[in-house]
């Protein structure tokens, strides 16, 4: 049988879950591609699970082959320089912004950096997903799946079973879902405010 | 409703590309235009806004 050459790319706002989907794919049985410069801290106990060469990628994509068969983190606004010439599976992570936008807070705080209006990122955010998805929809090697990080934080075993469908290689989902932590899940907006 | 200068020139080639186009008149193409070009600055703020809160995270440099 021939290896796996699609690249699987999880992907989505800075906390939203990306992490933890990294976390989950390793335990399922896919290779993950990282490097382990960005230790685990706070704000992600159980690591960033990061590539830092991703942050180049406008320049330097030469790592790009290593990935084939492989899970790699990418911001989702680095999606866009993602050559045409290789295939992927995109894990798309959705959270409610605004828990996103506090968990960020915290983070910037952390690390000694200025916070901005929350409107204003909230808006921000919204243009460049609208803009984002409206982009992967016209990219025929990208396929994409959506997962809601409430949904698999809550209720796993069935966001697990998609994306183990999705991948379409033989991952051990019982394994997967042993990464789910609900405790994990901070920053959560209070009941009945969205 | 306001109105607005615009070059002689810049209006005939506007109103026939317009006709060849197949927009119902002039303004409407003009219309079309503005709406585009807001809503491409407004893209580009939004992008350079997120750019600055990632590079702030620190997930891009």
């Amino acid at each position: 049988m021939s290896e796996p050459r699609e690249i699987t790319i999880v992907s989505g706002l800075p906390r939203s879950g990306t992490s933890l989907m990294m976390q989950m794919l390793s335990l399922g049985g896919l290779e993950l591609l990282t490097d382990g410069v960005r230790v685990a801290d706070t704000d992600n106990p159980k690591g960033y699970y990061e590539f830092e060469r991703v942050k180049k990628i406008t320049a330097d994509k030469a790592w790009l082959p290593d990935a084939r068969g492989k899970a790699v983190k990418m911001i989702s606004q680095l999606l866009y320089d993602l050559p045409n010439n290789e295939s992927y599976k995109v894990i798309f992570m959705r959270r409610n912004v605004d828990e996103v936008i506090a968990s960020q807070e915290k983070m910037l705080l952390r690390r000694g950096v200025s916070v901005p209006d929350p409107a204003v990122i909230k808006s921000a955010f919204s243009t460049h997903l609208e803009k984002l998805f409206a982009w992967l929809a016209t990219q025929s090697g990208m396929d994409l799946l959506e997962v809601d990080y409430k949904e698999l934080v809550t209720n796993p075993a069935e966001p697990t079973n998609k994306i183990s469908a999705f991948i379409a290689q033989d991952l051990n989902v019982d394994q997967m879902l042993t990464a789910v932590d609900p405790s994990l899940y901070r920053n959560r907006e209070h009941a009945g405010s969205g | 409703m306001p109105k607005t200068n615009i070059d002689d020139g810049l209006y005939e080639r506007a109103k026939k590309a317009a006709e060849q186009a197949g927009y119902s008149n002039v303004d409407e193409l003009i219309n079309t235009a503005v709406e585009n070009e807001l809503k491409r600055i407004g893209e580009e703020d939004a992008e350079a806004q997120v750019a600055d809160q990632l590079r702030g995270l620190g997930y891009i440099e």
